[in-house]
């Protein structure tokens, strides 16, 4: 069946063991305001331009038949002189994309690697992500998710992973949804199916200055997890300031609401008080 | 502070450029008039002129300091009389600067058999020996005397005879000296002490420092192409003549060394193979991570069978080393010309294109015209080079494993090396002929000829196509059997070729500085390329392919055909510096460099960049005056290049 991804990367190092490529899913229902991959957001195609070599001549745009909405027709592409647009989530078949994949299976087993389903948010495409996921097997597999998923379809795709990789933002529901946009209940409840699951698992917590970064909310993360039976690990990912740069490229406005000049504080204490694992990637 | 770090900082603060001077003007009459005697033979001038250049230097030596020799002449007068080497040059093939240059001397035998063993009654060549021991005796050290004598007994002195020996080479006007074998020729001495408990493991790496630190301190005097060519390249590990493992304590010393050291000499080459373990590729990563660009690897299970095949013996192909940048040769017993000249790859294809394409009936019939072009070029090309003119070298002969005649006269091998440039250009080029003009049928060969004909001006779309969606090695499989095939060309090509010393053509990887040479003057191109555009360093996907995966470029950079393409020359990957930002990264840019040797590639080189970085160092050069790329095959300070490299490193795609 066909889905839509907006890009396939090889070597992703921090997605998981070994050697590892990486398919981002197109759409998000989540907005987080320090989005670093804002041309996954919407579930319809985004042209991506490379602004630093354009030279506005508006090729572009005048041939485009859907200005606002893009349907993914190509038509500009093709028309800048230059080659600065790509047509980021256009349909693909699962197939296409797991031969592309498939055609370095050797490189990513050798390493104890594998395929990490990430975006966007893989979930949104579930049955386009478990067609995927099949026809990788047997590589190593995992999806990198916001855990905002009703809980039958996080199960079924839980279910078929390897690993699961998974975000926890903020514990407190009125801060989540100030910052990402909506509650975290759903996530807290997929969060506490899986502490009870066999399913080996990681956590990442994107470390947002002012916002996530406080004793306060790492201790409250740290208890979450106490008693899981396969938590791997914890994930600090502190917020970078390239984070920002792609918004242009989509013709959107990145508006962080937080400073984005401070950097944020990884705080391991509460998870190694724990005996959990802990790394700042 | 200890001795090391005061070392590191008066070198970077570059405090030793106060020894310096130049000869005054009567000195340099003096003295030339001397030198450039016509009464004179070749040889005896070149040694009479190594004689007199190490007599007036001084001797400089710093409080606790073990390694010696600083340069306090910046230049010297050579060995021509007036209007003599333009005559010589005018009737004869001159190659670079028509001296020896670009090989390895038999370090092994002269540490540990001294100089005086070497003496054989040859008056210009006895004359180096007594002048090289001459200069050693006044540092009045009694174990480098003797050392310098009769071959070094210890670590300590082995590093200060090989000290003054490689400084004496630079002051002998032979270039591009390498180092070689650092870690085998020096084991056996570091063996002995340290089982004697006359060293320790630090003693050994602070030594080892000091000493890599000494290759820094001249360096800028050096002649090459841009500051930091200057051929200060050492190989680590591999196996040793019979075949066997030889990597050993030394060689984790020396990456060692290197790191703490950061700076750009000596340039390390690390050998590899299937069996090497993870464990050695991350301890070179580290060294990486450090970003000067090296370590750069070559696999000994296709570099040494590829020797074979040209001819080299096997015990020897085992030892290889490489010369400036990544040429392979053998320490002591080559007289190769690595780099005596290259051939455009995209411009042959592109010639091609041009003027067969009209009349080719198939895809077939044009790669047959390629394999002729390129023939005609290599045999039109190989004639050029004889008679060919190299300046006598009698210290330089002292130092090789037969050191009864002239190496400037050949050694046991003499082959010649040719760098192919524009090689991924070359297969895309054919890559989307065969698809669009033949297999598909989509374009029409007139519809391309006037495209090229105009830089594509008014074929918009069939540039995107061509420049986009085409095949692209290092991201769509349909080239690999093109690149093979190219490569199976060039080596045709080159194998019916013999040289004036019976010496075979090595194709080979490698580029130089010619990848911006060769692009310079090339025209639109059917693969995308624009006129003004530029090529990639070695052996490397076009520039034009930004969106490769390094998965997909490593795997279809292992080429088989490359067996017989081993000049050398690297797959160049970039890496964006956060990759390695802890050793989870570290870890798997290791696994990645293994993989590629798994797989069958000949020689990585592996760069640790950040583009934010690079971008800053233009705008403001002050601020990084530390900063070390890695520029064809050797690395040296960015803002010490020249635009049009530093544009070129900026252009390279970096895998984040
Ligand atoms: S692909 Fe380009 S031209 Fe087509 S709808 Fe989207 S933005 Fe417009
Ligand atoms: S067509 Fe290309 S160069 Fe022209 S405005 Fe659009 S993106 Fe820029």
């Amino acid at each position: 069946m066909k889905g839509r991804i907006f890009d396939i990367e090889e070597f992703a190092v921090y997605d998981g063991p070994g050697i590892r490529s990486t398919v981002f899913f197109k759409g998000c229902p989540l907005r987080c305001k320090w989005c670093h991959n804002p041309e996954g957001l919407d579930f319809s195609p985004t042209r991506v331009t490379k602004l630093q070599l354009c030279m506005h001549c508006s090729a572009c745009d005048s041939v485009c038949p859907s200005p606002g909405k893009c349907t993914g027709c190509g038509a500009c592409e093709k028309a800048c002189p230059k080659g600065l647009i790509r047509i980021a989530g256009r349909e693909v078949e699962a197939k296409d994309v797991a031969d592309q994949i498939l055609k370095n299976a050797g490189l990513l087993m050798q390493s104890g690697g594998g395929v990490t389903f990430s975006g966007g948010e893989a979930l949104m495409q579930t049955d386009f992500l478990l067609e995927l996921n099949s026809l990788l097997k047997p590589l190593h597999t995992a999806v990198e998710t916001s855990g905002y998923a009703s809980e039958n379809v996080f199960q079924r795709a839980a279910k078929e992973m390897d690993l699961v990789i998974m975000d926890i933002k903020h514990t407190d529901p009125a801060v989540h949804k100030e910052y990402t946009g909506v509650d975290n209940e759903l996530i807290l409840k997929n969060l506490s199916w899986l502490m009870q699951s066999m399913i080996p698992f990681r956590i990442r917590v994107p470390l947002i200055p002012g916002v996530n970064d406080t004793e306060e909310n790492l201790t409250s993360t740290a208890r979450l997890l106490e008693g899981a039976k396969a938590l791997e690990m914890i994930e600090l990912l502190p917020y970078h300031t390239a984070a920002g740069a792609k918004y242009a490229s989509v013709r959107k406005e990145y508006r962080p609401g937080f400073d984005t000049s401070i950097r944020p504080n990884a705080i391991t204490e509460p998870f190694l008080l724990r005996n959990m694992e802990v790394h700042v990637l | 502070m200890n001795r090391i770090e005061e070392a590191r900082i008066f070198l970077k603060n570059k405090c030793h450029h106060a020894y310096r001077r130049e000869l005054s003007k009567h000195e340099w009459s003096q003295i030339s008039k001397e030198i450039a005697d016509p009464a004179l033979s070749m040889e005896d001038r070149a040694a009479l002129r190594l004689k007199k250049f190490l007599e007036n230097e001084k001797i400089i030596r710093h409080p606790g300091e073990k390694i010696y020799a600083w340069r306090t002449i910046k230049s010297f007068p050579d060995i021509y009389a007036e209007g003599e080497k333009e005559q010589i040059f005018a009737s004869h093939y001159i190659h670079e600067q028509g001296r020896v240059c670009n090989i390895s001397s038999d370090w092994a035998g002269v540490l540990a058999g001294g100089l005086l063993t070497r003496k054989t009654g040859n008056r210009a060549r006895d004359i180096t020996i007594d002048a090289v021991i001459e200069y050693a005796d006044r540092y009045q050290d009694e174990a480098l005397s003797n050392a310098v004598r009769f071959g070094a007994k210890h670590y300590e002195d082995a590093l200060k005879l090989l000290r003054i020996l490689h400084f004496s080479l630079w002051a002998s006007n032979v270039y591009h000296n390498t180092l070689g074998r650092f870690d085998q020729y020096m084991y056996p001495f570091y063996k002995k002490d340290i089982e004697a408990k006359l060293i320790t493991e630090e003693d050994a790496l602070a030594l080892t420092e000091e000493m890599f630190l000494s290759f820094n301190r001249d360096s800028d005097l050096y002649t090459g192409m841009q500051q930091g060519d200057n051929g200060q390249s050492m190989m680590l590990g591999g196996v040793d003549r019979d075949g066997n493992n030889a990597v050993n304590e030394l060689t984790y010393i020396c990456l060692t060394a290197s790191l703490n050291n950061r700076r750009s000499d000596p340039k390390i080459n690390l050998r590899v193979d299937k069996n090497t373990p993870l464990s050695l590729f991350i301890r070179a990563t580290e060294l990486t991570k450090q970003g000067l660009g090296f370590p750069q690897y070559a696999n000994d299970d296709i570099v040494i069978p590829a020797l074979v095949n040209y001819g080299y013996d096997i015990e020897d192909a085992r030892d290889y080393t490489v010369a400036a940048c990544w040429e392979f040769i053998i320490p002591g017993k080559g007289m190769d010309i690595p780099n005596i000249m290259a051939i455009s790859l995209s411009e042959i294809v592109n010639g091609v294109i041009r003027e067969r394409l009209s009349e080719a009936e198939s895809y077939d019939s044009i790669f047959d015209s390629v394999k002729r072009s390129l023939s005609e070029r290599a045999e039109a090309d190989a004639k050029k080079l004889s008679p060919i003119y190299i300046e006598s070298a009698p210290y330089q002969s002292v130092l090789m494993s037969d050191f009864t005649h002239d190496i400037s006269e050949g050694a046991k091998y003499n082959n010649y090396g040719v760098h192919g440039t524009g090689f991924s250009d070359a297969v895309d080029q054919l890559a989307a002929v065969k698809k669009y003009i033949f297999d598909e049928k989509s374009v029409s060969k007139d519809e391309l000829l006037s495209a090229l004909r105009t830089d594509f001006e008014g074929s918009r779309t069939l540039l995107s196509l061509v420049r986009n969606n085409a095949p692209k090695l290092g991201r769509d499989d349909e080239c690999t059997a093109i690149a093979d095939a190219l490569l199976n060309a060039f080596a045709d090509a080159l194998s019916p070729l013999r040289n004036e010393r019976d010496g075979v053509f090595r194709p080979g990887t490698g580029s130089a500085m010619y990848y911006l040479w060769h692009a310079d003057t090339l025209p639109a191109m059917a693969n995308g390329h624009l006129p003004g555009e530029r090529l990639p360093a070695n052996f490397s996907p076009s520039l034009l392919v930004t969106d490769a995966g390094p998965l997909t470029v490593i795997r279809h950079m292992a080429r088989p055909a490359l067996l017989r393409v081993m000049n050398g020359g690297p797959l160049t990957l970039e890496m964006h510096d956060t990759v390695m930002r802890n050793q989870e990264g570290v870890n798997k840019v290791a696994q990645l460099v293994k993989s590629y040797i798994m797989l069958g590639g000949h020689q990585l080189q592996l760069n640790a960049v950040s583009r934010e970085t690079l971008e800053d160092a233009r705008i403001h050069p002050e601020n990084h005056q530390d900063l070390i790329v890695r520029v064809w095959g050797w690395s040296g300070h960015f803002v010490e290049l020249d635009t049009a490299y530093q544009d070129q490193i900026l252009m390279r795609t970096s895998y984040q």
